[in-house]
């Protein structure tokens, strides 16, 4: 039996707030069931307050639930064996200042059993692949938000973990800085590590995750393969043509955007061949063709509005 | 184990480069350094004078680090998500805050022993060129054992509480706490003269649930070669470990059932 590397069952967190007013429920989680099996990417997507942040809590023991169960590689996160294959990167980290990127690896690397030469050379290694191995010496409380984001990765990676936690991995990071650490999330799920990486840089989400996750108000609201949620739109296609009137394609019914003396055309699949048989005889030309694709964007978005727009989470 | 290890040195190379840490190490120096000049003002008594102010400048900043360590450290560390990258790895909260106990009760210790140290020269010193003082003697050592104790049991009280509340909350209380332990042997005899069986039944309470510090306190018997003998330096030294080991056992099941939101 093939254990997965994450999985939860009805995973429910449920805060209570003593107010002036009395007293207050507010639910961050409700019955979340969700399965990362090895090697896969997840990205799990979410306005503020959804519950992203309470599920990494709840799946690294930083919280207990309030009812369902977590498990990682098939124990209970509260178990420390449990966490031992876990690299976990929190979101706007905040590192020992006084300690050197070096240190505070090191000191990462030995709380997961490394010692000796082995902490030595993965030490090395990391810091090399975040390319910090140029600062070991300087105290983080030096570093720019950039550095301390690779260094808190680097001691996310040092133990070799089976699983990635990502916590906002790019955010406050400049172009070369996303596009580093995103290269190592690709390497990582080449080298068949499972990564739950939260994200609010969709574009991030849809290059890097296999299946994706979408929490609203602390509901599971959608999830699935990011390529499904893609192809939602796939039996319509865009056509865009030269030299052709409007007009001579209106019998057909089709969308269609005037960009200078271009026509951008928008139609189902079935109805293109007729669409360009019409330009043809117009005397028009077919410049390009290609099948319209919902981003991720759009499907979060959309369910978003399914919900109601909702932003954070019940208070009951 | 060596989780705890790790975690202990780490949090004793931390407080080491902290900026508040060397400022007040300077303070330590300039302040037992000037014991010196509270000869200047003495005509006989060189001795009593120089272990009093010694001792006193020790007794007075040793607790303080202490509580400005032992109460903002794991409340910060929560509040920055800094415990984050450490409690996600395989270590348990216990060992954790077991770890940063060590660690800063070496920090502490380590300030002790060096005012200690620069005290014993100074003491050393006016006993080789004054015939007004006799240089060292046991009771200043034991003094500094007991300072040493009073670190190990208000860093654990500090930590229990730290565990529990946030730092202002902490510091606060620990300070009440520190004070009142400091008391609870004079709390203890003036209740037991009270008419009220309320009162004597409270004053005993404090007695023997808070923290004894004036047990610990030796500094007033080094004043006046007031001699310890073995026996209750032993019993004192068992007092401190074993209250200790008891309020971190309590901390640290109060900190494995914390969540950190």
């Amino acid at each position: 039996m093939v254990t997965a590397a994450v999985s939860t069952e009805n995973l429910t967190k449920i805060y209570t707030l003593d107010l002036l007013k009395g007293r207050k429920r507010v639910v961050a989680l409700d019955g979340l069931n969700l399965t990362i099996g090895e090697g896969h990417v997840m990205g799990v997507l979410g306005p503020n307050g959804a519950g992203k942040s309470t599920t990494i809590k709840l799946l690294l023991n930083l919280i207990t639930p309030t009812s369902g169960k977590a498990r990682l590689f098939g124990l209970d996160p509260s178990d420390a064996e449990a966490r031992r294959n876990v690299g976990y990167l929190p979101e706007n980290p905040s590192p020992y200042e006084y300690l050197t990127g070096e240190e505070f690896v090191r000191f990462a690397g030995s709380l997961s059993g490394l010692r000796g030469a082995e902490l030595t050379a993965r030490v090395r290694t990391v810091l090399e692949q975040v390319q910090m191995d140029r600062f070991t010496g300087v105290q983080i409380r030096r570093y720019s938000k950039g550095m301390t984001q690779r260094i808190a990765l680097a001691q996310a990676l040092v133990s070799s973990p089976r699983l990635l936690i990502l916590d906002e991995p790019t955010s406050g990071l400049d172009v070369l800085g996303r596009q580093l650490i995103r290269d190592i999330i690709l390497a990582e799920k080449k080298k068949g590590t499972s990564v739950l990486l939260c994200s609010h840089i969709i574009p991030d989400v849809e290059a890097l995750a296999e299946d994706v996750a979408i929490l609203i108000g602390g509901k599971l609201v959608r999830s699935g393969p990011v390529s499904e949620m893609l192809s939602d739109e796939g039996s319509r296609v865009e056509l865009t043509f030269e030299g052709v009137d409007a007009q001579r394609l209106s019998p057909l019914n089709p969308e269609v955007i005037q960009d200078g003396r271009r026509l951008i055309v928008r139609t189902a699949a079935a109805s293109s061949r007729a669409l360009i048989e019409a330009a043809h005889q117009a005397e028009g030309r077919l410049i390009s063709m290609q099948p319209i694709r919902n981003s991720l964007e759009d499907a979060f978005l959309e369910a978003l509005r399914n919900s109601q727009n909702k932003v954070g989470s019940t208070i009951e | 184990m060596n989780g705890v290890v790790s975690i202990a040195l780490n949090g004793f190379r931390e407080a080491r480069r902290n900026r508040v840490t060397s400022v007040l190490f300077v303070f330590a120096f300039i302040m037992v350094f000037s014991t010196t000049v509270s000869v200047e003002f003495t005509v006989a008594t060189f001795d009593r004078v120089m272990t009093d102010f010694g001792l006193g400048v020790i007794g007075l900043l040793s607790p303080a680090l202490t509580l400005f360590l032992g109460t903002a450290l794991i409340p910060r560390e929560i509040e920055r998500r800094t415990i984050f990258m450490v409690v996600a790895r395989p270590v348990s909260r216990s060992a954790f805050l077991v770890g940063r106990y060590i660690g800063n009760v070496i920090t502490v210790a380590f300030l002790v022993l060096v005012m200690g140290a620069l005290f014993l020269l100074q003491m050393q010193f006016a006993g080789a060129t004054s015939t007004y003082s006799s240089g060292i003697h046991r009771e200043h050592l034991i003094a500094l054992y007991g300072l040493l104790l009073e670190v190990v049991l208000l860093t654990a009280v500090s930590f229990l509480f730290a565990a529990a509340s946030s730092q202002y909350v902490s510091a606060l209380s620990v300070t009440c706490l520190y004070f009142i332990g400091h008391m609870s042997e004079d709390l203890y005899t003036l209740a037991g003269r009270s008419k009220s069986d309320v009162i004597r039944v409270v004053g005993r309470a404090i007695y023997y649930l808070l923290p004894n510090f004036d047990r610990l306190d030796f500094k007033a018997r080094a004043t006046y070669f007031d001699p310890t003998s073995n026996a209750e330096l032993l019993s004192t030294t068992g007092y401190a470990l074993a209250y200790t080991v008891l309020v971190l056992i309590v901390a640290t099941r109060i900190f494995e059932r914390r969540d950190f939101k």
